[in-house]
């Protein structure tokens, strides 16, 4: 009985290869959909993995204080600019005095060019106090961070502006010029993997200069994004979250217009946005794949037609209907197999060439992988039933009749 | 026990006014051993006779007996298997599958029944050559001549050694010498012990039958025992009697069908009206006889 199978194997093989167009446009639908959903499920679950990896990174006790319209961890930025509501050093001094904080680090993003030996046009400069790199737990490539004892007129560049303001990985001494005031580079940070509590800032190819120097840029007081608070140890996250909300919250007369997100916050948020961009990926891919099916059936259906005086001719000789009808299946089996491998191969090219080319770090998750193929497969078979029921139900003599 | 009993067999087509009559009643006992040449004008009911013999049709009334088994009542998939394993079919044109080699060809009907590759390999080449074809085992069919894929089509009909060959007009779509290479192999097939049975319209092929069926509207009109080598004696008279398929024609093949295939549908056409009329006179005489 296997020699059969084989043999009808060999002859799903043999009609596949003599229509290759048509084969893999019956394949397409079916492509399409597993790479559809082995990409999504691999793009959210790297997003996924990436937040994870933040909390981690950075510690599980860092809170971020911003105003409130930039409440979503997973569209806003690190430093939203441009909003109405700003957070000032009262707000600061009202956190710090927080019960369970340890450290309080105000951002500033300033806007502007910076002229080095080459030019960054609108750079993001983000002034900020020396405590910043006890919270973000990142090191220092070349040279310190700022220093107190610095004075004002110092700067530690992300990697890729150092490369691109200089041409060189560690342009310490250097100069550049930001808004007619000369800053000299102290020190350059390792590359960052991702900017706390962003997916979307890119500390790489930041400039961090001293809070101090913004009075001399601004002309005013430094108008702060956001706070990062540091908890002291072995106290409860969350409750200290909940008091510093409540500090700020007094400090600004009442009003409600800043959030503290703890990080289990933010993961939480952004992983209901990623359930859900995954189920809608589910969804629309279920609706390709059942596309995929009903093109299975039609180009089937087609090959039917088009071999009628052979299934005669095969019924003549001796082949029961049941027969035909594996003859058919198999072809459908095998159409859907190629076709659920070839997704394969194509998801796992764009998930290679994504994390090549893009700050996007998608993955292979093996669930998908199985249900896409196993899902494709069902459908090419179901719907692949039904050209080769008609196939196996034909009367010979019509069939034979038929040129 | 005969091999082939056809009792009575009638073959209709359609409903009431509709209904037209491919066989009618026909009864034939075919013996094994013989190779009867079926013979008759177009749309007499040879096809269908055939048809009905090889299994792929079965009877509006009557019954057919293979071998003394009342066959005309099987399953479908019952009669598939019988197909497979007694009877060889051999067609006008079309018999091969275009995208299997002559070898796969031959071997199709061994895998149907469920043997193994290699064994299947080894009995298509050992029948291949048999018909004098082993050389040509891995052509397609499109790089053979007619007679070729005939021949290659008379080896796939006799891979499961069946006790019946069916031809349809196997040389139909052949030239003299193709014809003859074809007709020469079934006679040696006949000769090794097959029944064969087959269909020309050619009466100079009845040299290779035992025994000639003349069918006309449906019936057997005349049915003789004739020696090997010799043309049947009423085949002879419908050499002279059937002037639209003269020798010549049928032996000059295709292209010249073809030629006189236009000139010739004016004066068909009639022809076959008054057939039909007088098929219908003669149902009508018999159904007065009956009442
Ligand atoms: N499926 C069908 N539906 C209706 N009538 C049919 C059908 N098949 C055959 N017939 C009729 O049955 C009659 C016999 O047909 P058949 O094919 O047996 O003739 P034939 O003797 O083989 O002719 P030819 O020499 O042209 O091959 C014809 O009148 C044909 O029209
Ligand atoms: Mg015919």
């Amino acid at each position: 009985m296997s020699s059969l199978h084989k043999g009808y194997l060999r002859l799903a093989m043999q009609s596949i290869r003599a229509s290759r167009v048509r084969s893999f446009m019956t394949m397409l639908g079916i492509v399409i959909s597993v790479m559809a959903v082995v990409v999504v499920v691999g793009l959210s679950e790297g997003v996924k993995q990436q937040v994870g990896n933040q909390a981690e990174r950075y510690g599980d006790n860092v809170l971020l204080v911003r105003p409130n319209q930039h409440a979503n961890a997973l569209t806003g930025s690190g430093l939203p600019g441009g909003t109405g509501v700003l957070l000032t050093q009262r707000d600061v001094q009202a956190a710090s005095a927080s019960e369970g904080v340890s450290i309080v680090v105000p951002m500033s993003s300033i806007d502007g060019d910076i002229f080095g030996d080459q030019t960054i046009k609108s750079a993001t400069v983000i002034a900020t106090t020396p405590e910043l790199v006890d919270v973000i737990n990142q090191g220092i490539d070349y040279g310190g961070f700022l220093d107190a004892s610095d004075g004002d007129h110092v700067a530690v560049l992300g990697s890729d502006v150092a490369l691109h303001l200089f041409n060189d990985n560690a342009p310490l001494g250097q100069r550049f010029t930001f808004r007619g005031q000369s800053f000299i580079i102290v020190g350059v940070f390792k590359q960052f993997v991702a900017a706390p509590f962003s997916l979307e800032a890119d500390y790489n190819r930041s400039v961090f200069i001293p809070l101090g120097s913004t009075e001399k840029l601004l002309g005013t007081a430094p108008q702060i994004n956001q706070l990062f608070v540091k908890t002291k140890s072995d106290v409860n996250v969350k409750q200290v979250a909940n008091n510093v909300q409540a500090a700020i919250t007094a400090s600004r007369g009442g009003s409600e217009d800043t959030v503290t997100l703890s990080p289990g916050d933010s993961g939480a948020s952004s992983n209901q946005v990623l359930q859900l961009l995954a189920l809608m990926t589910v969804a629309v891919a279920s609706v390709a794949l059942v596309v995929g099916g009903v093109g299975i059936m039609n180009m089937m259906l087609v090959s039917v037609t088009e071999r009628i005086h052979e299934i005669g001719l095969r019924k003549a000789i001796g082949a029961t209907n049941r027969q035909i009808l594996r003859q058919f299946m198999t072809e459908a089996l095998a159409l859907s197999v190629i076709g659920s491998i070839l997704g394969l191969v194509g998801a796992g090219v764009v998930i290679a060439l994504l994390r090549l080319y893009t700050s996007l770090q998608p993955v292979v998750v093996w669930e998908s992988v199985l249900v896409a193929v196993v899902v494709a497969i069902t459908t090419g078979v179901l719907f692949g039933s039904i050209p080769a029921l008609k196939a196996a139900r034909m009367d010979p003599i019509e069939a034979l009749r038929h040129e | 026990m005969s091999l082939i009993e056809l009792q009575d067999v009638s073959k209709l087509y359609g409903f009431g006014d509709a209904t037209s009559v491919a066989l009618d009643e026909v009864a034939l006992t075919i013996e094994s051993g013989e190779c009867v040449a079926v013979m008759g004008p177009s749309g007499s009911g040879k096809s269908t006779l055939m048809n009905m013999i090889g299994l792929l049709d079965r009877p509006t009334h009557g019954d057919y007996l293979l071998n003394g088994r009342r066959v005309s009542r099987l399953s479908v998939t019952r009669r598939a298997k019988i197909r497979r394993d007694k009877i060889g079919f051999i067609f006008q044109s079309f018999n091969l599958l275009g995208r299997l080699t002559a070898l796969e060809n031959v071997a199709l009907p061994l895998l149907y029944k469920g043997h193994s590759m290699p064994k299947r390999n080894h009995e298509a080449r050992t029948i291949l050559e048999r018909v004098g074809l082993h050389d040509k085992s891995y052509f397609y069919p499109r790089q053979l001549s007619g007679g070729q894929t005939q021949c290659v089509a008379i080896a796939r009909a006799l891979v499961n050694k069946p006790e019946l060959i069916i031809a349809d007009e196997p040389t139909g779509n052949l030239d003299t010498e193709s014809s003859r290479l074809v007709m020469e192999l079934l006679g040696e097939i006949h000769k090794s012990g097959n029944t064969v049975i087959f269909v020309t319209h050619n009466p100079e092929l009845t040299r290779y039958a035992t025994r000639v069926v003349y069918m006309q509207d449906g019936a057997i009109k005349y049915d003789e025992q004739t020696k090997l080598g010799e043309v049947g004696s009423y085949a002879r008279k419908v050499m002279y009697a059937v002037p639209d398929t003269t020798e010549d024609d049928d032996l000059a093949g295709v292209s010249a069908l073809m030629k006189i295939e236009k000139p010739n549908e004016k004066t068909t056409k009639p022809k076959k009206k008054r057939a039909r009329r007088k098929a219908t006179k003669k149902k009508t005489t018999k159904h007065k006889a009956t009442s």
